[in-house]
């Protein structure tokens, strides 16, 4: 049976932002849809209308003719359309069973066994009776699509689905979207990403500060036309100059080993690596390989033997992050919103929190609010963050908006080694671009950068030498230029 | 020296009747915390029950009004804490601190016509078997009703959370409130739900206290149990179970301190009277260690305000 889903100007209006402008759009069953947008443009807020969590100011909603009445979330499920989040709605504590029947009226016995029928047609394995929390995320993921698949819906709208998914575990999502939608599933699936657009989707619409700003088949688009329309501007292609490394040393990691008590983490063993002045060393890997124990080692949060790290002819391998500051490292974590920033702090207060000691933002004890504040507001205009008002928290930037004044802050002390850690996971593309930029500009300066980073075409881009973490151990470290994205596949799933 | 078996029977029965209101108390907390709720005012709302259940029998005359009004009591004073911190999403640690000091205030007001008036015996069950079974006679049979009760409770508590589809809802909830909204759980009600349950049990407790424990009203007669029961829930791990063992080595501390104070055991006195407590947490503590059975069954929700946005 054909499902027709339509939207009929909707709008819905935020105090100072018009979230969604008008919007019309038309789906029907048998083709993946792609809503795609920047981070801002209101696909989120389309697709939560959708989903009953919001309700718009105007407009209908029809399936196949009937105009839907969606106040909550039980509206949508009632009327078969099912929704997988960005931010899972999972509960963690409970188990995976638990998880799926709690909004379920039928008997525990009969969802099971509707649970194994589905897990044994779409091949996935998981088990029922561990807790949440234990899964991977591309298994949490899996737990969400089983609860919209329970009900038998019409309508599955994914939200940004692979934000937080290995490249494996992407196509494995996207073989079972297909085979969804060829039973008959009408599939919305909203990103960002291009590349995906262009692998998956059969039509896209694409969004721009809460205007639809097109619809149009895959195959007249390309990369480029969709990157252009989502912008609203052409962009720059960014290319690294390839510039002569100094043979001038500044960091060197020798014989490095973390031993996690904490089951969950990994155990870094005999990690050795050197980066000189200038240049960028890339770390590739899928995530849970011990990128975030390196990180926390590197920047002081995880102390290791003093001789392990050599900086600048220091051993600093048992100094704290601040310390380390004081050597001129900076950090930029992979949480933003938890490691880099806190969220219910202003601006300028995150901006003052780092620099203790190398900055004049303190007197005898006493916060000089108008130095921080001045020096806040250069970091706004010269990272060009969205915002000209320092006093908002933190927790209210978008996520790109937050880690240029991360960066930004980071660069204060003119560090001699930047160490990030997925500088632009969950950025669009403007701002991946601007962070791009900045971190090309730091290694012309003469100063190096320490890349962690899951997203291999990034690395690519930004490095010049690469390495691949597996299983807490590196790779032999290659010249950039010799390195394909094929290789770096191989090695990350742990081949030598 | 022999010590009759049935002498220790009584004594373990002694230590379970001094139980009965800790039990009550944090398997009703117990419900309200793992919905996310932290209800510090514990205390106040046993407090209450206990001069309503007291008032109650003396001016009705009626053991089961009183009982019943005393839970209603539990109750009534609770919904003005799940009005102020789900309606007017106020801190629920502020706002349960200042449901004691208000439950304590009000219940001294009230209580002042009831001082010096004596209670009412309360029917015990079974009372003829008492002597049938050495030491397990007086263990088993010869009690109040409620004791009987509050010794079903973190039983039933158990199955009510781990087997019933409301208690997989209420665990939900406490998990996290945002995806029990999107999943279409009216947070706010279960909370609410949750905090007059508790309301109701520790209005019980208090009852238990002035009417069958130590059956006269003394002002501030539950003596800090309120908040023993809070710190029962934490160091069981909100494990209804562990519950009934921490209420037990409390009640028993108390009571052998007592038996030694009379025999005169040369240990400080003060000692003695803190002994019940730092054991009870030392126990507690150890039985609880496992790290990750701690971040199974702590509600990730606990004491945070939910409000749903539109």
């Amino acid at each position: 049976m054909n499902t027709n889903l339509k939207i009929s100007n909707v709008t819905k209006i935020y105090p100072g932002c018009v979230a969604n402008d008008n919007v019309s759009l038309e789906f029907n069953s048998g083709k993946i849809y792609a809503l795609l947008g920047e981070n801002g443009a209101g696909k989120s807020t389309l697709v939560k209308i959708l989903s009953g969590v919001i309700i718009p100011d105007e407009g209908k909603i029809y399936l196949n003719e009937n105009n839907l009445k969606l106040n909550s979330p039980l509206d949508a499920k009632k009327n078969d359309i099912g929704m997988v989040f960005q931010h899972f709605n999972l509960f963690e504590t409970l188990s995976v069973f638990e998880n799926l029947i709690i909004d379920s009226d039928e008997q525990r016995e009969s969802v099971r066994e509707k649970i194994d029928a589905i897990m044994k047609k779409y091949n996935f394995s998981i088990d029922l009776d561990i807790p949440v929390l234990n899964l991977s995320a591309g298994q949490k993921q899996k737990v969400e699509i089983i609860r919209c698949l329970i009900r038998s819906p019409k309508v599955l709208i994914m939200d940004e689905p692979t934000s937080v998914l290995t490249e494996q575990e992407t196509s494995e999502l996207f073989l079972s979207l297909k085979k969804f939608s060829e039973e008959g599933i009408l599939i919305i699936y909203i990103t960002h990403k291009l590349k995906e657009v262009m692998q998956l989707c059969d039509e896209v619409a694409v969004m721009r500060r809460g205007k639809l700003v097109s619809v149009s088949q895959i195959k007249n688009e390309n990369i480029e036309s969709l990157a252009n329309k989502m912008v609203g501007q052409n962009l720059k292609n960014i290319k690294k100059k390839k510039a002569k490394i100094s043979s001038d040393q500044l960091i060197k990691v020798t014989n490095l080993n973390f031993t996690s008590e904490d089951p969950f983490e990994t155990n870094l063993v005999n990690i050795n690596f050197s980066v000189n002045r200038g240049e960028c060393f890339g770390i590739a890997g899928i995530s849970g390989n011990g990128q975030s124990e390196l990180f926390q080692v590197l920047s002081g949060e995880i102390i290791s033997e003093k001789s392990s790290i050599e900086f600048n002819n220091n051993y600093i391998g048992d100094l704290s992050p601040q310390e380390r500051r004081e050597y001129l490292m900076a950090f930029s974590p992979e949480d933003r919103l938890e490691q880099a920033a806190i969220p219910q702090m202003k601006i300028f207060e995150n901006v003052a929190l780092n620099n203790f000691k190398s900055s004049n933002f303190f007197n005898n004890g006493l916060i000089n609010e108008n130095k921080i504040k001045e020096h806040s507001k250069k970091i706004i205009s010269d990272f060009n963050v969205n915002t000209d008002n320092i006093e908002l928290k933190s927790q209210f930037l978008s996520g790109g908006n937050l880690q240029k004044l991360i960066i930004g802050r980071e660069l204060i002390t003119s560090p001699d080694l930047l160490i990030c850690f997925n500088p632009t996971w969950g950025l669009d593309v403007g701002a991946i671009n601007y962070i791009h930029e900045t971190l090309i500009k730091i290694n012309e300066q003469n100063k190096s950068i320490i890349l962690i980073s899951t997203d291999t075409d990034e690395l690519l881009k930004l490095s010049d030498k690469i390495s691949v973490i597996h299983k807490g151990k590196l790779s032999k470290i290659m010249n950039a230029d010799e390195v394909t994205s094929e290789k770096l596949g191989i090695l990350m799933g742990g081949a030598n | 020296m022999i010590i009759d078996i049935n002498f220790i029977g009584l004594i373990i029965a002694s230590i379970m009747a001094s139980a009965v209101p800790l039990i009550l108390a944090s398997c009703g907390e117990l419900i309200t915390e793992r919905s996310g709720v932290l209800n510090l005012g514990v205390e106040g709302m046993m407090i209450i029950g206990a001069i309503s259940g007291f008032a109650l029998m003396t001016v009705t005359g009626s053991l089961i009004i009183a009982i019943f009004g005393a839970m209603l009591a539990g109750v009534l004073i609770s919904t003005i804490f799940a009005f102020l911190t789900q309606t007017l999403i106020t801190n629920h640690v502020a706002t349960g601190l200042a449901l004691t000091i208000f439950g304590i205030g009000i219940s001294a007001m009230i209580g002042k016509n009831f001082v010096g008036i004596p209670g009412k015996e309360f029917p015990i069950l079974f009372e003829g078997l008492k002597d049938t079974i050495p030491l397990l006679g007086p263990i088993l049979f010869g009690h109040s009703i409620v004791f009987y009760f509050a010794f079903a409770l973190p039983f039933i508590t158990s199955y009510f959370l781990k087997k019933t589809k409301i208690g997989l809802i209420v665990r939900a909830v406490g998990d996290s409130p945002e995806s029990a909204s999107n999943q279409g759980i009216n947070v706010r009600l279960v909370r609410y739900a949750c905090i007059l349950y508790g309301g109701a049990m520790s209005g019980l407790a208090g009852a238990y206290l002035s009417m069958i424990y130590t059956p006269q009203w003394i002002e501030n007669m539950t003596g800090g149990r309120g908040w023993i029961a809070l710190a029962l829930v934490v160091f069981s791990t909100w494990n209804p179970i562990k519950i009934l063992i921490g209420a037990m080595i409390f009640g028993g501390l108390t009571i052998i301190q007592f038996h030694m104070q009379a025999i005169g055991v040369r240990i400080p006195v003060q000692f003695l009277t803190a002994l019940p407590y730092i054991v009870t947490i030392i126990v507690l503590v150890v039985i609880s260690r496992d790290s990750r059975k701690i971040r199974l069954s702590t509600p990730s929700s606990l004491g945070k305000s939910f409000h749903k946005d539109n």
